[in-house]
């Protein structure tokens, strides 16, 4: 059963209009590069410290590890890191699962 | 620089990320062979990490690496790490579920012989004839492990 013609053309419609749609939101997005755009804040919107500003300025008094990618991958996000390590496992487990021979399967 | 010039000068990475991603969508949505689907699926994902660094961007800073020579209080000094890392874990993430859709299509093609959508439905519509061993034109690999 090859895409008949008519879900083939609503598909590329739903397509351009999402082309379409996506242009336009960029549009509202900070400028690229702006050091001051809302994501690099020291005090964001909500008087609270921004997250970005807050690691690049205190990383290194944290953790004495110079690069800070290391210190939020390792330190202020290790817990985060720890899920990541259970996702690869579960892939792992999973990849087994699906690829090994079952018993009834021998011939 | 003329106006239009920094018009397209301040949003052109966002458009080249917006066509990458449109590009992934097409893969999924009207390829017909199943791995088309799954490139389709990383060139997608590829694009949302690049959204994520391209919004960590700053004009004239450095890398997130503290140098004893550049005042890590002036914030615009560092690229934004943050994004960094998110992206870190999901490129981890994203290398996962490729492994397990490739798994997939190895346990498919071994089953039906073939990768094919459209091959596969009429495969999978068919009657399947149970248990009949003389039915067995496409052997099973084994030892795919």
């Amino acid at each position: 059963m090859k895409m008949s013609k008519g879900k083939k053309l609503l598909g590329f419609a739903s397509l351009l209009a999402l082309t379409v749609l996506l242009l336009v939101a960029v549009d509202s997005l900070p400028k690229r590069g702006l050091p001051d755009a809302p994501a690099h804040q020291v005090i964001n919107a909500a008087g609270n410290p921004g997250a970005g500003a807050y690691f690049i300025r205190s990383a290194y008094e944290d953790a004495a590890t110079p690069n800070m990618v290391t210190v939020v991958l390792g330190d202020y996000r290790s817990f985060d890191t720890l899920g990541e390590v259970v996702v690869v496992f579960a892939a792992a487990i999973a990849c087994y699962l699906i690829l090994r021979r079952r018993e009834d399967e021998e011939k | 620089m003329p106006e239009w010039l920094e018009y397209v000068h301040d949003r052109y990475a966002y458009w080249a990320i917006v066509f990458l991603m449109i590009i992934g969508l097409y893969g999924m949505l009207f390829k017909n062979n199943l791995h088309k689907k799954v490139v389709g699926m990383i060139i997608f994902q590829n694009s949302m990490i690049l959204l994520f660094v391209t919004a960590a961007f700053k004009w004239d800073a450095t890398v997130p690496v503290r140098d004893a020579e550049i005042d890590v209080n002036v914030v615009g000094n560092y690229l934004n790490p943050l994004p960094h890392t998110l992206m870190l874990t999901a490129i981890v993430v994203g290398v996962a579920i490729v492994g397990v859709a490739f798994a997939l299509l190895i346990k498919i093609y071994d089953n039906y012989g073939t990768i094919e959508e459209d091959e596969l439905l009429e495969k999978l519509q068919s009657p399947a004839p149970e248990d009949d061993d003389s039915e067995d034109s496409f052997p099973s690999k084994g030892g795919s492990v």
